[in-house]
C-alpha cells in the first residue's frame, strides 16, 4: 500500500470506488490495486425465491430507491466495513446510463447514506488512466450491450459512440436455447432425458457458469467455417469437428450432457453480421470512421477492451483478427486509411479496468473534492449535473453558490425567463 | 413492539406518533441483517470488526491495515468454509547431524467439508501453526503505485493554477498583454501551438514547467494477442479442475482459470453495528465490544419505556353483542406511569381494520413502577391505589388488569378494535449540561400511540 494511505495529505480517508454494472457490482477503496469484492448486483428479498436485479431502468423510483438502498447498505456494512458519511465516493456508470437511475442513485448517496461528496466517472474515460496515455478507443463488452466510445486527449468524442446488445446477457439467452433443444440429462431414474422434459428453463447462473467454464471463441478461420455451416446458405458448409462433450453436474443427482457443438458457436453471436452487417467488431470500425481523420490512426493504435466478456478464452485474438479481417472489406476500404491495430494490456483483469482507473483517480485527493459534487451543492439545487443537460452550470461556478449562472448561456439554451 | 392476539404469534401493531427526545426506537440486534429498511430515521454506524470463526475482536486501524481480513484463519477457495489447520510429522535430518533424522512437526491447512488442501495448490507445509501462510502478491501493485504518484503530481499543479487563479486579482494598471481579460494571459498560462490539448480537463504536464517531474511511460500497445492453443479445440476438459465464477470473482486481482491456481484467502470479518439518530445524533444503541457477548451497552428500545398491552382472556364474541375483554397493562420502568386509554375518534387516518366498537375506561389509569425484588419482598406493603372493582379487575406489582368492552359490528371475519394509549415518558438519560436551576432534571412528555388488536373470529 502506498505510504500516503490515508496519514499524510491532509488526513483525509479514502475514497469508496464503487462499478455498479448490470451484472456484476466491483466495489472498493481508492489507491488499491484490485476491488475488494466483485459480487452480483442483486439483493435477496426473505419472501422472494429468486434474488432481485437491482440495476433495472424501468422499474418505478420508489422500488429502485429501495433496491438502492439495500444493496448499498449492504456494500457498506458487508463487505467495506466503513461508515459511509466518511468517504467520498465515486461512481463508475457507463455514459448510456439513464438519468433517472443517476438521479435516484445520487439521492441514496446523499439523503439516506450523506456521503460528503459523489463523482460519477465514465468507465470508458477512467480505464486510461490505468494504462498512462491520453488516447484509446475503448471498447466495454459487458452484460447487457457492448460499447464503443473513442478517447482523444483525455476527452471522450461523444458523437463516435456505438454500441450493440451483444454482451453476456445475449450470450446466455442463445445458450440456454442451445440447450434446451439440443442436450440431454441423466437424472436419477432415468439416463439421456431430454432437458426440457427436466426442468423448463435453465436458471441463468447455471447458464453462466457453463458460458464460463466451457464455452471459448475459435479463431477467424474456425469461426467464419461455424457460421458458415449454421447459415447453410450453400448447402454444403459443413461445421469443423467440434470440441469434445462436457458433463455438468447440475445437483447431486442430475448431470447434464452440453454436446460439443454448442461450447464454440454460441459465442458466434457476437461476431455474426446479422443483416444490419454489425458485430463487436464493427462496432470499432464503425466508430473509427466517424472520428476525425487526425485522430485515427493514433485510436486504432490504442485500442482498449474491457469488461468481463472481453475475459471469453480466445476473444480478444478474435477481436483483432476480425477487425484485421473486416478492414479489407469495401465497405471500409476505402474509408479507413490506417491499417495497423494495436491493443493494450491493462494492469488489471478486464471486468475490473473500469473500477482500478476509477480507483487511481479517487487517490488524487488534491483535486477529488473539487471535481465532485457535494453535498452542499446538492442539496442546494437538488440535481447533479450531466453530461446530456445543457442548463446546469458548471462545477467550477459552484464555489459561489450564490452567483447566478452566466446569462449567456441561459439565453442560448434555455427557454427559462 | 407489543403483541396483542389469542394465540400469542403477533398480531397487535403499535404506531406511535409522539415527539420525544431521545426517539425510542425499536431495533433487531446489531448481528441481524435486516438491511436498510430498519429505520429510515436511525442511521447505523460500524463499531467493531471482529472475525467470525476466531472470534477475535480487531481494533479498526488494524482492520484497516490488514484489509478487514483476519490474520489467523482462512477461507477454503473451493468451498468458502473456514480451513482448519492439520499437522503431520515428517521425518527432517537434525541440524547437528545429517544422518540422523528426526520427527518434525508440519502443517497445512485442510478444508473439513470440501476436503480441499494447501497441498493442491502447491503450497509448501510450514514448521509453524500460524503466521506461516501468505496470500500471494498482485504482479501489477508496482505499475498502479507508479500510476498513482505519477497522477498525483498532475492533481497537484491542478490544484496549484486553481488556487491561483482563485487569488488573482484584476490589475487595472496592467498591460492589456499581461491581463486574463482576453485569454492570452502571462507565459506560463498560454498555450503553444501543436501542444496536446488539455487531456482530463487539465491533467498534464506542460513543458518545462517542472524540472523534478516524475515520468511514466505510457503503457504499450501490442500487435498480436496470443491464440488459443493448438489443442484447446480438441482437448476434453475435466470441470474439477476449471474454476467457477464464483470462486474466482472471490479473489478479483488474480481471478484464476484452473483450480490449481486458487490459492486460500484469509477470512473476511463482520461488524458490529451501532445506532444513531439521525436528528439529534444520540446514540440509541450500541453493542459490546467483545464479540462473544451479545448484550448491549446502551439499547433504548420502544419496548423498555412503553406499557406493554396483552390479552388476558377473550369470552365469547357475538355480533352485536357488548362482551368484556380482559386486557393486562405492564409497566416497564420504575417508576409509576399513568396510562390514559382513549377511543379513537371519527375520521382517524389511524383507524382503518377496526371491525368493533370499544368502551375503554374513562378514568386515567395507575401503574405501579417495576421493582426488580418485589417478588422477593414479602414484607413490601402492597400500594393502594383504590381502584374501581368494575374497571381494574386485578392489579399486582407493575402489572394491572384492565376491562373493556367491546361490541362486534360485524357478522363475520376477525373482530379487531382500535384504541389510543396515552402514558408519559420521562427522560432518564443524564442531561450534558446539569440544570442549575430548580430539581427539574427531566421534563414530562405524554405519548399517544395507536393501539389495534385483534381478539379472533366472531362467532356464530
Amino acid at each position: 500500500m502506498p505510504l500516503y494511505e490515508g496519514l499524510g495529505s491532509g488526513g483525509e480517508k479514502t475514497a469508496v470506488v464503487i462499478d455498479l454494472g448490470e451484472a456484476f457490482t466491483k466495489c472498493g477503496f481508492a489507491g488499491e490495486t484490485g476491488p475488494r469484492c466483485i459480487i452480483p448486483s442483486e439483493i435477496k428479498k426473505p419472501d422472494v425465491p429468486k434474488p432481485i436485479k437491482v440495476v433495472q431502468y424501468n422499474i418505478n423510483t420508489e422500488e429502485l430507491y429501495s433496491y438502492l438502498k439495500e444493496f448499498i447498505h449492504m456494500l457498506y456494512f458487508r463487505h467495506l466495513l466503513v461508515n459511509p458519511r466518511d468517504r467520498r465516493v465515486v461512481i463508475i456508470e457507463s455514459v448510456l446510463c439513464p438519468s433517472h437511475f443517476r438521479d435516484t442513485l445520487t439521492r441514496v448517496l446523499f439523503k439516506h447514506f450523506e456521503v460528503p461528496s459523489v463523482l460519477f466517472a465514465p468507465s470508458h474515460l477512467m480505464s486510461l488512466l490505468t494504462l498512462g496515455i491520453n488516447s484509446a478507443m475503448v471498447l466495454d463488452c459487458g452484460y447487457k450491450e457492448s460499447l464503443v466510445l473513442p478517447i482523444y486527449e483525455g476527452i471522450p468524442i461523444l458523437s463516435c459512440w456505438g454500441s450493440l446488445p451483444l454482451g453476456g446477457k445475449a450470450i446466455h439467452k442463445e445458450l440456454e436455447y442451445q440447450l434446451l433443444e439440443q442436450c440431454t440429462v441423466d437424472t436419477g431414474l432415468a439416463k439421456g432425458q431430454s432437458l426440457p422434459s427436466v426442468m423448463g428453463s435453465v436458471p441463468e447462473d447455471i447458464v453462466e457458469d457453463i458460458k464460463v467454464r466451457t464455452c471459448f471463441v475459435s479463431d477467424l478461420q474456425r469461426g467464419l467455417k461455424i457460421q458458415a455451416a449454421k447459415f447453410n446458405i450453400d448447402g454444403s458448409a459443413e461445421r469443423p469437428p467440434p470440441p469434445p462433450d462436457v458433463d455438468y453436474p447440475l445437483d447431486g443427482e442430475k448431470i447434464l450432457h452440453v454436446v460439443g457443438p454448442i461450447r464454440d458457436s454460441v459465442v458466434e453471436i457476437l461476431f455474426e453480421q446479422d443483416n444490419e452487417e454489425t458485430s463487436v467488431a464493427t462496432l470499432i470500425l464503425d466508430s473509427l470512421i466517424q472520428c476525425p481523420i487526425d485522430t485515427r490512426k493514433q485510436l486504432a493504435e490504442n485500442l482498449v477492451v474491457i469488461g468481463g466478456t472481453a475475459m471469453l478464452p480466445g476473444f480478444l485474438h478474435r477481436l483483432m483478427a476480425e477487425i484485421r479481417y473486416l478492414v479489407e472489406k469495401p465497405k471500409y476500404k476505402e474509408a479507413l486509411a490506417t491499417k495497423t491495430f494495436r491493443i493494450h494490456t491493462p494492469p488489471a483483469k478486464p471486468n475490473c479496468v473500469a473500477w482500478l482507473g476509477g480507483a487511481i483517480f479517487g487517490a488524487l485527493q488534491d483535486i477529488l473534492g473539487s471535481r465532485s459534487v457535494s453535498k452542499e451543492y446538492y442539496s442546494q439545487t437538488g440535481r447533479i449535473p450531466d453530461w446530456c443537460c445543457l442548463n446546469n452550470p458548471p462545477l467550477e461556478m459552484m464555489f459561489d453558490v450564490g452567483k447566478a449562472p452566466p446569462p449567456l448561456m441561459k439565453r442560448a439554451f434555455s427557454t427559462e425567463k | 413492539v407489543c403483541e396483542g392476539r389469542r394465540g400469542g404469534s403477533g398480531g397487535g401493531s403499535l404506531g406511535w406518533e409522539g415527539r420525544s427526545e431521545p426517539n425510542p426506537t425499536d431495533i433487531p440486534g446489531p448481528g441481524a441483517s435486516r438491511g436498510a429498511w430498519a429505520r429510515p430515521c436511525a442511521v447505523p454506524q460500524v463499531d467493531s470488526h471482529y472475525c467470525p470463526s476466531c472470534l477475535e475482536n480487531m481494533p479498526s486501524a488494524e482492520a484497516k491495515l490488514k484489509k478487514n481480513r483476519c490474520a489467523n484463519c482462512f477461507d477454503c477457495p473451493c468451498c468458502m468454509h473456514t480451513l482448519s489447520t492439520r499437522a503431520t510429522s515428517i521425518p527432517a535430518p537434525l541440524p547437528d547431524d545429517p544422518a540422523k533424522t528426526t520427527m518434525k512437526k508440519a502443517y497445512y491447512l485442510a478444508c473439513g467439508f470440501c476436503r480441499w488442501t494447501s497441498r493442491d495448490v502447491g503450497m509448501a507445509d510450514k514448521s509453524v501453526a500460524s503466521g506461516g501462510w501468505q496470500e500471494p502478491e498482485n504482479p501489477h501493485t508496482q505499475r498502479i503505485n507508479k500510476l498513482v504518484e505519477y497522477y498525483q503530481q498532475l492533481a497537484q499543479k491542478e490544484k496549484i493554477e486553481r488556487d491561483r487563479k482563485k487569488l488573482v486579482r484584476r490589475r487595472n494598471y496592467m498591460p492589456l498583454a499581461f491581463s486574463d481579460k482576453y485569454g492570452l494571459g502571462t507565459r506560463l498560462q498560454r498555450q503553444r501551438p501543436g501542444a496536446p490539448i488539455s487531456a482530463l480537463a487539465g491533467l498534464s504536464l506542460k513543458e518545462g514547467e517542472d524540472q523534478k517531474e516524475i515520468k511514466i511511460e505510457p503503457a504499450d500497445a501490442v500487435e498480436e494477442v496470443e491464440p488459443l492453443p493448438e489443442d484447446y479445440y480438441t482437448r476434453p476438459i475435466n470441470l474439477t479442475e476449471v474454476t467457477t465464477l464464483h470462486q474466482r470473482l472471490l479473489q478479483p486481482d488474480f481471478q484464476p482459470i484452473c483450480a490449481s491456481q486458487l490459492y486460500p484467502r484469509h477470512k473476511h470479518l463482520l461488524i458490529k453495528r451501532s445506532l444513531r439518530c439521525r436528528k439529534c445524533e444520540h446514540n440509541l444503541s450500541k453493542p459490546e465490544f467483545n464479540p462473544t457477548s451479545i448484550k448491549f451497552k446502551i439499547q433504548l428500545v420502544a419496548v423498555n419505556y412503553i406499557p406493554e398491552v396483552r390479552i388476558m382472556s377473550i369470552p365469547n364474541l357475538r355480533y352485536m353483542k357488548e362482551s368484556q375483554v380482559l386486557l393486562t397493562l405492564t409497566n416497564p420502568v420504575e417508576n409509576i406511569t399513568h396510562v390514559t386509554l382513549l377511543e379513537c375518534e371519527e375520521g382517524d387516518p389511524d383507524n382503518i381494520n377496526s371491525t368493533a366498537k370499544v368502551a375503554v375506561p374513562p378514568k386515567e389509569l395507575i401503574l405501579a413502577g417495576k421493582d426488580a425484588a418485589a417478588e422477593y419482598d414479602e414484607l413490601a406493603e402492597p400500594q393502594d391505589f383504590q381502584d374501581d372493582p368494575d374497571i381494574i379487575a386485578f392489579r399486582k406489582a407493575n402489572k394491572v388488569g384492565v376491562f373493556i368492552k367491546v361490541t362486534p359490528q360485524k357478522e363475520e371475519g376477525e373482530v379487531t378494535v382500535s384504541f389510543k394509549m396515552k402514558h408519559e415518558f420521562k427522560n432518564l438519560a443524564a442531561p450534558i449540561r446539569p440544570s442549575e436551576e430548580g430539581d427539574q432534571i427531566s421534563e414530562v412528555i405524554w405519548l399517544t400511540h395507536h393501539v389495534e388488536l385483534s381478539l379472533g373470529p366472531v362467532l356464530p
